[in-house]
């Protein structure tokens, strides 16, 4: 067992652990924090994955600034913990069916990948230096997909616009 | 190192049309800000004039030869260039509609043009997409600005439940399409569509599965956004809460923008495909929307939720027209029975030139007369009534040719184009349209779309009778009359009866549309 083995199962163990508290956790703050950690634990497996810049912005975009909206909404709606965490209902039989089956399907799917790895740290370091990197991201970013990226802008406007509208006081 | 793009300037006319938008749109925003005067009908001039000259670059492109442009990730063809004209007339006389409209309300802001404008970009650059990731995102674009749209007047809880009900909806249909995406992008390895077509013949061989799925969600995602059934459910809420001018906006605009990038996406993806598979979900698709959209508009009392079933069985004719385009070409005339029977009359090329100028003419005569029913609608409906129930009930045009002669003659008018009486441009749409279907050897649904167009007759018709031939209420409220409103009116009532009766030079202009790139 090699290292990166070890620490993808502890970045995995971690992601699913903290995912199943944020569902069982009683008190609404605990549960945001534990999607944090699952957040954390995410940001990990992606830098397994040789997506350094997807890791680092998993950690700011979302156990950052989307976290810390759920805080806020968390505050100002001041949810308490009652009520019990789980009770039986047709609608839940069947989203518990439906995620089973989802669950099947996945894994058939990933038992039908090839087993090992097409590249690996030792032999692929020449290609894996650059790959995943900010530098090499931007270069794609801002030559080959030029024209969706600033599509990307021009609906960031618009989304600032529309919810400055939808939340002003009432015309 | 660097693999710069080396773009000329020609491959930008694509986009000057929404540039010009966009422009606008800022201008109008900042106007708000810095401008301090009462009188704010100039935003509607200024959206009015941002409409016509993006209208006119964009007929502009309509006459260049149809290529790729900007990577491969849009198109500069006559099928999208035209659908921006038509979308930057419908947002042109939407503007001139929403200032009496919103004035009467004491609610003309800059960021209500704005978002309107912003919208009409956004369907401008998806009508030239040829990338997934760049058609999603500018579906976004004109989704986010009409869901701001739909919530933007709120009296009463109806508006706050029509935007709430159409950002969630949209936003889940998005994510189907979306979704789809990622499928065909897992099977091919490729977003663009044009590598798509190329790419799919030889995933079908190795991954059919997820070549299906991807293609199924992709068309679900679709058909929610131009409203085919029974992804319909959302339009009648919605287009009932949204201010009248944006209904009219959105049942033009959006609509046409998704039946563009619809057509485009899957001319790109039935390729490989068993040729069966597009077309009979496409007939069937058709086939639901025009039999259940008219059936439904039958009861409605409500005239604006008439005019949004209505909208859904004009959706229905135009998948009609689509449908055309993907009649499989080995069809035998015997071997099928029944509404999927298809039978070629003439060469596939041929029709389907026929096919593209019919759907457009058909976008374009819906355009100014749907913008037109809407627009009265919307002059009619008082302030007071908004707390009443009944704002739109039939009850409230009775006798509109008493109070106001020139409204009822032109909303007589814009009834019966819909109903496709001659000589109206929406008669001579549905010929275009059904005529080529026929070509195209899709008798039989042509036919059910002709007798499901005679059944919708009947709830036209009934408010021409409401309007002409019941006395007005005592209490009938004055309706508040502004130019911009009747400039619009005027012109779409023109428009409405001059197309039919001249359709030459636009029909003609518009036979360029076959042009369609990668077809």
């Amino acid at each position: 067992m090699n290292a990166e083995l070890v620490l993808f199962w502890l970045f995995a163990v971690g992601t699913i652990g903290s995912a199943v508290g944020v569902i069982f956790v009683r008190n609404p703050v605990a549960s945001a924090m534990s999607l944090v950690a699952s957040f954390f634990f995410l940001a990990g497996i992606y830098v397994l994955l040789w997506a350094h810049t997807i890791a680092v912005l998993q950690v700011l975009v979302y156990a950052g600034a989307i976290m810390v909206l759920f805080l806020f909404v968390i505050m100002l709606l001041s949810l308490t913990d009652t009520g019990p965490i789980a009770h039986v209902s047709p609608s839940r039989i069947a989203g518990a069916l439906a995620t089973a089956g989802l669950l099947v399907a996945l894994v058939m799917a990933f038992r039908k990948l090839p087993s090992s790895d097409t590249v690996s740290w030792a032999s692929d370091a020449g290609q894996l230096a650059t790959f995943g990197t900010i530098k090499q991201l931007g270069a794609v970013l801002y030559t080959q997909w030029l024209f969706p990226f600033e599509a990307v802008s021009l609906l960031l406007l618009v989304a600032i616009v529309g919810a400055v509208v939808v939340a002003k006081a009432r015309v | 190192m660097l693999n710069t793009p080396n773009f000329t300037l020609a491959e930008f006319m694509t986009v000057v049309p929404a540039a010009v938008l966009i422009v606008g749109a800022i201008v109008l925003m900042l106007s708000e800000v810095f401008l301090s005067t009462a009188n704010r009908t100039y935003m509607a001039v200024v959206g009015l004039v941002a409409s016509a000259v993006a209208g006119l670059f964009a007929l502009n492109n309509a006459f260049e030869p149809a290529r790729l442009v900007l990577q491969g990730f849009a198109v500069l063809d006559p099928f999208s260039s035209f659908m921006t004209v038509m979308v930057c007339l419908g947002t042109g006389l939407a503007c001139l509609l929403a200032s009496g409209f919103l004035k009467h309300r004491n609610a003309e802001r800059g960021e209500f043009y704005a978002l309107m404008l912003f919208a009409a970009a956004g369907m401008s650059l998806l009508a030239a997409s040829n990338e997934f990731i760049t058609l999603f995102i500018n579906l976004e674009v004109l989704s986010v600005a009409t869901y701001a749209l739909t919530a933007f007047l709120r009296r009463g809880p109806r508006p706050a439940e029509a935007g709430f009900k159409y950002f969630i909806l949209g936003a889940f249909a998005a994510a189907l399409l979306l979704y789809g995406a990622a499928l065909l992008y897992g099977a091919t390895g490729t977003t663009r569509l044009s590598d798509l077509a190329t790419a799919l013949p030889g995933a079908m061989a190795t991954r059919s599965g997820l070549v299906y799925a991807g293609f199924g969600l992709v068309l679900a995602g679709f058909a929610f956004k131009v409203a085919a059934v029974p992804f319909h459910m959302w339009t009648p809420d919605v287009y009932e809460g949204a201010p009248t001018p944006v209904t009219a906006l959105m049942s033009v605009g959006v609509k046409a923008a998704a039946f563009v990038a619809l057509v485009r996406t899957f001319l790109a993806l039935t390729h490989g495909l068993d040729p069966q598979v597009p077309f009979a979900l496409f007939s069937l698709l058709a086939l639901l929307t025009m039999v259940a959209g008219n059936l439904l508009a039958m009861p409605q009392r409500n005239v604006k939720r008439m005019l949004a079933y209505s909208s859904i069985a004009h959706a229905g004719y135009l998948l009609l027209g689509v449908t055309a385009l993907f009649v499989p070409p080995s069809a035998k005339a015997g071997d099928a029975g029944g509404v999927l029977a298809a039978t070629p009359l003439l060469a596939a090329g041929a029709v389907n030139a026929s096919v593209y100028k019919g759907i457009l003419f058909y976008l374009l005569g819906y355009t100014v007369t749907s913008i037109g029913a809407f627009g009265t609608l919307a002059a009619i409906e008082r302030r007071e009534d908004e707390t009443r129930g009944n704002t739109w009930d039939l009850e409230r045009l009775s006798g509109l040719a008493q109070r106001q002669p020139g409204w009822a003659a032109a909303m007589a008018a814009f009834m019966l184009s819909l109903a496709g009486v001659p000589p109206t441009v929406g008669f001579l749409g549905k010929l275009f349209l059904f005529s080529a279907a026929v070509d195209a050897g899709l008798i039989w649904l042509a036919v059910v779309g002709v007798l499901s167009s005679v059944a919708g007759t009947y709830y036209y018709l009934r408010v021409v009778v409401y309007m002409f031939m019941r006395p007005a209420p005592a209490d009938a409220p004055a309706p508040f009359r502004h130019w911009t409103t009747e400039v619009a009116l005027v012109a779409s009532a023109i428009a409405t009866v001059a197309l039919g009766i001249v359709p030459g030079p636009v029909a003609e202009w518009l036979s360029r549309a076959g042009m369609v790139f990668g077809n």
